[in-house]
């Protein structure tokens, strides 16, 4: 559905402002009826891919094709497939929910009895019954999202694209977008692509897309991604630091460790079991506590980010 | 295309009237402007050839310039809040030509404007300013024109202006300028050469002329500028900030 091939953008620099490679030679392929989650640290490059797929950039070098078509030399027919769910909202606060809707159906060429029954369709799937006339600056963040998520979808696109579409809702609303998502995945066989910083998201995904300094690290299904970091892995808060990890590193080529808000996340253990024992006999005194569990999705992302940060930065110090 | 055009010059009409205070502001800054500049002024002006004219009558069709000329670039401020907001992105990512964009907005802002216009020019019979249906029909040909033009140079503006700020800095160096020296607030003829250059390449002059001559046609002495001219200028320099703001549109950002 979306085909990225050697996409490369570089901003250009201004008076004392070097241009800046934002995406370097990024190929990436969403298969149709996939889910893909873009991810990755602030400054990564998301939002310029983003901004790509979407048409609004042009990138230096590379080209890419949305529903079989290339999306700037047929933009029309590329954009007409797609539908855009923006971080910031898309809907004007002044008009009812009903009046954004028309505008935008109207944008995409469809009469007013069609928007209607679009309308009266998307009521099926959404909680927006009884707030049609109703500003669109009167309603809550999550449903406004929705109505952002109704409006995407009321020419029927085959792609769905989204721009951390789930920024500011509280967990609720947020569950509720996603299971929308992932319903209209199932019903329709609509192509999801979506950037998040939130893994829990991410769950939910055919892959996972890690874009760490304009580089794809990675484009998994949830549970590869999880696996490249071994079965288990161990999570240890100590006063001790420099001692526990002076023991750690003994342990030798294989075991991969981290350090994150305090703690050393230890992966790639052969038999924690047996490693955890030993640190307790050793350092026992200082371990705060000591415990074993299955990497999440955020381990990995961390991981992966973490580690080639350091080959770049530092090469003597592969953590 | 049209149902595009149609769509977003819909959204702008709704937009405008749904805000009151922004329809109370635009239309109360003219008509303050008329009557504290009209009757202040009124005592000490004596044109040449304009005797017998009273400032106030002399200076409204300056007033419903000033109202096309405002109220149309200030409907393209909306631009601005529209990037801030997705609003911008969302019509940018339709498949609609980029000219729709551009026409939905001017016409859009070009209604909203007008039909403050007419609220001014209603109020014409009972100032005796009144021009007959021929002249009004003139008049209201000059403002759809002159708003078509200003709310297009307007979008050209606003169109690579990251905040309101600086469109208020635009405003007051360049707008108020423009409008003061059309010959809305005195004639042409007695400034000096420089000025009067200035005046006859600021389009403005243009746009209030096609405005005052429907107006005063039944007092035609003191019409410097032929109509047809002004009328031309006017359509030529609309048309060309209407082109530039396409091609503004139309331009995708690319990386080096």
């Amino acid at each position: 559905m979306v085909v990225v091939q050697g996409v490369t953008h570089r901003y250009p620099g201004r008076r004392k402002v070097p241009p800046r490679t934002a995406v370097a030679s990024l190929d990436l392929h969403v298969p149709e009826g996939g889910f893909v989650v873009l991810t990755g640290p602030n400054g990564g490059g998301k939002s310029t891919l983003f901004r790509i797929l979407s048409g609004l950039q042009r990138p230096s070098e590379g080209r890419v094709r949305v529903a079989g078509v290339d999306l700037f030399q047929e933009p029309a027919q590329a954009r007409r497939a797609m539908g855009v769910v923006f971080q910031k909202p898309a809907l004007d606060p002044h008009l009812t929910v009903r009046e954004n809707w028309i505008v935008h159906g109207e944008l995409y060429g469809m009469g007013r009895r069609l928007i209607r029954e679009r309308l009266d369709e998307s009521l099926s799937w959404s909680d927006l019954g009884g707030r049609l006339d109703d500003r669109v600056g009167t309603l809550s963040g999550g449903l406004a999202r929705q109505a952002e998520l109704v409006k995407a979808m009321l020419h029927h696109p085959r792609l769905l694209l989204m721009d951390e579409p789930t920024t500011g809702l509280d967990p609720g609303s947020r569950e509720a977008f996603l299971t929308t998502l992932v319903s209209l995945r199932r019903d329709r066989g609509v192509t999801l692509f979506m950037t998040s910083h939130l893994f829990s998201e991410a769950e939910a995904a055919s892959a996972v897309a890690i874009l760490h300094q304009g580089r794809l690290l990675a484009l998994e299904t949830p549970d590869r991604l999880r696996s490249a970091l071994g079965e288990t892995m161990l999570v240890i808060h100590t006063d001790d630091r420099p001692g526990l990890a002076a023991s750690l590193r003994e342990e030798g080529a294989g075991v991969t460790v981290t350090e994150r808000g305090g703690a050393f996340l230890v992966s790639g253990v052969p038999e924690p079991a047996v490693l955890m024992e030993k640190l307790w006999a050793r350092h026992g005194k200082s371990i705060r506590d000591l415990a074993i569990k299955r990497p999440s999705l955020e381990d990995c992302f961390i991981h992966l980010t973490r580690s080639s940060t350091f080959e770049e930065s530092d090469p003597e110090n592969p953590s | 295309m049209i149902l595009a055009v149609r769509a977003l010059a819909w959204r702008e009409f709704l937009r405008f009237f749904r805000q009151p205070h922004r329809v109370v502001g635009s239309l109360a800054q003219p008509l303050l402007m008329w009557v504290l500049l009209g009757s202040g002024f009124g005592a000490s002006f004596r044109a040449p050839g304009l005797e017998g004219v009273s400032y106030a009558e002399y200076f409204y069709p300056g007033v419903l310039l000033m109202l096309a000329l405002f109220s149309g670039i200030f409907a393209t401020i909306t631009i601005i809040e529209d990037r801030n907001q997705g609003l911008l992105q969302e019509v940018l990512v339709a498949p609609v030509p980029r000219l729709a964009i551009v026409l939905g907005k001017v016409i859009g802002a070009t209604g909203v404007t007008l039909a403050q216009c007419l609220v001014l020019v209603a109020a014409s019979p009972f100032l005796g300013l009144w021009p007959g249906w021929g002249g009004a029909a003139l008049l209201l040909l000059g403002l759809v024109i002159a708003t078509l033009g200003f709310t297009a140079l307007g979008v050209v503006i606003a169109w690579n202006m990251e905040s309101t700020a600086g469109f208020h800095a635009v405003m007051s160096v360049f707008l108020l300028p423009m409008w003061m020296l059309s010959g809305a607030l005195f004639p042409l003829d007695q400034a000096p050469a420089w000025l009067w250059w200035t005046m006859i390449l600021n389009p403005a002059t243009h746009a209030l002329a096609i405005i005052r001559i429907p107006l005063a046609a039944h007092a035609g002495s003191w019409v410097q500028t032929p109509y047809l001219w002004a009328m031309t200028a006017a359509v030529v320099w609309a048309l060309l900030c209407l082109l530039v703001a396409a091609l503004q549109v139309n331009r995708v950002p690319k990386g080096r």
